[in-house]
């Protein structure tokens, strides 16, 4: 497989993540050239809008509009500010590590192009307290892109001023949710507040605030210095440009990759990924992070764009897809992912909080083998309770999600565990014979 | 602090709420037009008194918008708009919020039969009205304290608790000292002191009255009584010159178990002070003062019926060139009038004890000021002189008639006991100030009061506005009502004055 990249297009050089490095590459040149020929705001938002760039923090929304949800600050002049979405905590999501910790000067200059568009005063980047490396390459970035006069003060000797701060997260999956995000910076505790007032209007200590994914931003120097209609030369019409598609589980080669969107799945698997390991065959496979639930092998022909992905009953999410082999189970693996989204549940609603707790209780009693027939329209209840759009924020549906595709798609599965007396008997059945390898 | 009054412009759009057209107000969320409009939305997370944080997610309501297809969505985080079609009732809002209450119930340990709150709890009511009849969860439910004391005044029960964040509310932003919070995170959330500390503060005791469920209980009211016993009376609390608007509960045999802030936009909001709250005893009737007494020589107290003291009041006061009338500050706007009346009648002297500020002042409600019916006294023309200054114009009158609940006390019992023995004295209270023995006492005629939860009337409170205090338990036998006791006490005078 051969197609235009860009994304990783800075990678094989070992100093890309310092200033000389990046610059070296061409680096800065997009914002450079911005702030030179003084090109509108409402021009630069105008070519991302035109560009049709996705956010690519879940739920795909075109980067472009959302910035036009920002007041016009000829008519509002309170402080704005943008909180960059690095909290990457999703189940079988590490692609926005790559970028920040290869190539931070990337993100940060996407950073200054959205100061520029939207005109903000300030940059939160809400980095995963895990990612270590990442918080450090950043950190140093951001000092030398200080220094040289592209964050801060009078940038570039012109009027326009922007401060970019990065902030630790501790650790907890509901502070990545845009607005437990918010509260985080605010020195609360991560709970997501209720919609409206959208961020755009209240954000940041109820300032306008855009939050956008590291990777959606990455791609903006990209569409600024190539242009709207080179981007949409990859990928597929309603989502344009490539994506980083992290594969996970039983695959030959896991890791993250740059694809063109609308890309089969399957040719992820093999072409990219190396297959299934061991040349097992394919029990299940997530196509978007956790949250977007277990798929059947017979649909790993999918396109990997959000139209095409959600016509096959799933969401294309974060584009991290995860592979489970023919030894694996599906149960256990929803067993696994419901102690996760309990666990991470803030628990201000009452559905979320109490819901992730029955779900994982009823996944597993029927893992252990006290599974009853009526337990199986009993989580199609409590997930029916749950979601769409009876809570606060989207981590119930989150969890909603994935219970509904084991029922419709691996309900056999299901029955079996309740029938045979759970996960003991199951594995042993579909267990293999010892490899040598 | 409570802002009686002065109030933003408030902007109001048309909407319909269950068929009823309502004026909704722009600045509230859409649960309030749906209440104002008489309609049942369950609610856990809402209080009016508090920002709304629409977290339980029970109040879901109907909600159809412009050419919008109809919403099912939660009414206390909902902005109203012009034209919102509202249906309370409909199978969709119903199935959301029966949803809602099956996950509520899913842990809770429904030990209503020994919970203080069964009878006015709403998880309870709305269970009863919305629920369904059993949950189908079969696991275990969670475990928790049940008897976590959070210091003088409440005791949590955790498992009960149904995270509502009220009670954290309440504190950060009514008193405004923040000390509760949620601990833990999701399932494992509970509600917990900083640092396990006990509460503080004057306005513990409201924590019980948000809490929707039996979670926060108060440790006085522990297993007093089910609340279905008790008979509510609207009254106003005396402890300052705030006059909070509250409800007096009696149990069965006329003891006042609880007093509770009532809603007053103007007064108190929803909140009193734990003084005013937990001043029980103040009407409790033990060591009452019943009908008259005097003192005697030979046989301690002489006791005797209210109608034969009042003879004697009469004689003595006669007998008394300009008498000292002295009222306490808790007399009524209605009894103060016939009081002013007797002055006149005899040429008295008529003031009230105008007691010092004391240290419960804040900024919320206690104005520090024990005197709930200083306005009214005043606005009526009496005058007002401190203890000191009654007790030092005492030697200039041959007699001093102290009427009055609490009258003694506010003069100070020392001040009380040393009145001049030149001075006759006639005290009209609820109780013998303490330790009142003959030859001690200053005392030449004592008749018992009515307090003023067996009396009824009106008292106007710092910022002049007249509340009522009503009948909420009947006297002992042998008080008198204070008003018939004046209006018998100026016909006895009346006569009198005929007759010589
Ligand atoms: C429970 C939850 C967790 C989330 N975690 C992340 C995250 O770790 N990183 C991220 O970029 N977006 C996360 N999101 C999505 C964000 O709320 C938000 O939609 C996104 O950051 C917007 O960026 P985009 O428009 O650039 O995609 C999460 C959403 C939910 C509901
Ligand atoms: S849906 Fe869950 S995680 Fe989101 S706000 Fe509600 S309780 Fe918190
Ligand atoms: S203790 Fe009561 S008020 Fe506080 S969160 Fe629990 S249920 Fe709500
Ligand atoms: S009352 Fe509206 S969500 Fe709790």
């Amino acid at each position: 497989m051969s197609h235009e990249t860009y994304l990783f297009s800075r990678m094989d050089r070992e100093d890309t993540h310092t200033l000389k490095g990046y610059e070296a590459q061409g680096g800065y040149q997009a914002f450079k050239k911005i702030l030179s020929e003084g090109t509108s705001p409402t021009d630069v938002t105008g070519i991302v809008k035109d560009s049709g760039l996705r956010g690519r923090g879940g739920a795909g929304f075109p980067t472009g509009l959302k910035w036009s949800f920002m007041p016009d600050p000829t008519k509002d002049s309170r402080t704005r500010y943008m909180a960059v979405n690095a909290d990457e905590s999703e189940p079988g999501t590490c692609k926005d590590r790559i970028l920040m910790e290869r190539d931070p000067h990337g993100l940060l200059e996407g950073c200054m192009i959205a100061a520029w568009a939207m005109g903000l005063a300030g940059i939160y980047i809400y980095v995963r307290g895990e990612y270590r490396l990442s918080y450090a390459r950043l950190d140093e970035a951001i000092q030398e892109a200080r220094a040289a006069g592209l964050i801060g003060k009078n940038i570039m000797g012109s009027d326009f001023s922007c401060e970019v701060q990065m902030h630790k997260g501790a650790g907890a999956y509901i502070c990545g949710e845009e607005t437990g995000l918010m509260e985080s910076l605010e020195g609360k505790r991560g709970h997501p507040r209720p919609k409206p007032p959208f961020p755009a209007g209240f954000g940041l200590w109820g300032q306008p605030t855009t939050v956008n994914n590291v990777e959606s931003i990455f791609n903006v120097p990209f569409i600024l210095e190539r242009g709207s209609d080179w981007f949409k030369t990859m990928g597929t019409e309603k989502s344009p440009g490539n994506f980083l598609c992290g594969v996970s589980g039983h695959v030959e080669k896991p890791g993250v990759y740059e694809i063109a969107l609308g890309t089969p799945a399957s040719t992820i698997l093999n072409e990219y990924a190396g297959g299934v390991w061991r040349g097992r065959e394919l029990r299940a496979w997530i196509p978007g992070g956790s949250s977007t639930g277990f798929l059947r092998p017979e649909v790993i022909d999918t396109p990997m764009d959000h139209d095409s992905v959600k016509a096959v009953g799933s969401m294309f999410g974060t584009g991290a897809m995860i592979i489970l082999d023919q030894t694996a189970s599906v149960v256990r693996s929803a067993l696994v992912l419901m102690n996760f989204y309990e666990h991470e549940s803030c628990g201000q609603c009452s559905q979320c909080r109490e819901g992730t707790e029955w779900l994982a209780q009823v996944f597993q009693r029927i893992h252990d083998g006290h599974g009853r027939m009526e337990d199986i329209d009993l989580l199609t209840d409590i997930a029916n309770g749950m979601a769409p759009g009876k809570t606060i924020c989207a981590l119930a549906d989150a969890a909603a999600i994935p219970t509904h595709s084991v029922i419709r798609n691996f309900r056999d599965e299901l029955v079996e565990y309740v029938q045979e007396g759970g996960h003991a008997a199951v594995s042993k059945k579909r267990s293999l014979p010892l490899e040598v390898v | 602090m409570i802002d009686s009054g002065k109030q933003p412009e408030i902007k109001r759009v048309e909407i319909t709420v269950n068929g009823k057209t309502v004026q909704a107000r722009t600045d509230k969320p859409l649960i309030h037009a749906c209440l104002q409009a008489e309609s049942e939305v369950p609610h856990y997370c809402y209080h009016p008194g508090l920002s709304p944080v629409g977290s339980c997610r029970i109040c879901q309501v109907e909600v159809q918008q412009g050419k919008m297809p109809a919403r099912v969505m939660v009414a206390c985080r909902t902005p109203v708009a012009a034209g919102m079609v509202v249906d309370t009732e409909s199978k969709g809002a119903h199935d959301s919020r029966k949803e809602c209450l099956e996950f509520l119930l899913k842990n809770h340990p429904l030990d209503c039969p020994i919970c203080d709150k069964a009878g006015e709890c709403t998880l309870q009511d709305y269970s009863f009205a919305e629920g369904q009849g059993e949950g189908r969860s079969v696991e275990p439910r969670r475990k928790l304290e049940k008897r976590k004391d959070l210091g003088d005044v409440i005791m949590l029960d955790q498992e009960r608790c149904i995270l509502c964040s009220r009670c954290v509310r309440f504190m950060e932003e009514v008193p405004e000292t923040p000390q509760l919070c949620v601990a833990g995170r999701g399932s494992h959330s509970i509600i917990e002191t900083w640092n396990n500390q006990p509460l503080s503060g004057n306005y513990q005791g409201n924590l019980a009255d948000v809490c929707p469920v039996g979670a926060l209980t108060l440790k006085s009211f522990r297993f007093k009584a089910r609340v279905w016993n008790l008979t509510k009376t609207a009254s106003s609390c005396g402890e300052c010159s705030r006059g909070c608007s509250t409800t007096v509960e009696v149990l069965r045999a006329g003891e006042i178990v609880r007093i509770r802030p009532r809603h007053d936009e103007e007064v108190n909001k929803w909140w009193m002070c734990d003084t005013g709250r937990f001043a029980l005893d103040h009407f409790s009737e033990v060591d009452r003062l019943v009908g008259a007494c005097m003192p005697s020589a030979t046989r301690g107290w002489d006791q005797f019926p209210v109608e034969d003291g009042l003879q004697v009041a009469a004689d003595m006061l006669m007998a008394a060139e300009k008498p000292l009338i002295v009222a306490s500050p808790w007399l009524t706007v209605e009894e103060g009038t016939e009081l002013l009346t007797l002055g006149r009648q005899l040429n008295g002297r008529v003031a009230f004890v105008s007691p010092a500020q004391n240290e419960l002042a804040d900024d919320l409600l206690h104005t520090g000021d024990p005197a709930p019916n200083r306005r009214g006294l005043t606005d009526l023309g009496f005058e007002a002189l401190s203890p000191e200054e009654i007790l030092s114009a005492a030697s200039e009158h041959s007699s001093i008639l102290c009427i009055g609940e609490r009258v003694a006390s506010l003069l100070g019992e020392d001040g009380f006991n040393s009145l001049p023995s030149a001075t006759r004295v006639l005290l009209f209270d609820c109780a013998l100030p303490a330790a009142q023995e003959v030859g001690n006492s200053p005392i030449d005629l004592a008749i018992g009061l009515a307090t003023s939860a067996e009396r009824a009337g009106h008292w106007v409170n710092i910022d002049g506005i007249r509340r009522p205090i009503l009948q909420a338990r009947p006297a002992p036998t042998g008080v008198w009502n204070t008003v018939r006791l004046l209006q018998n006490l100026l016909g006895l005078l009346a006569t009198r004055e005929i007759q010589s």
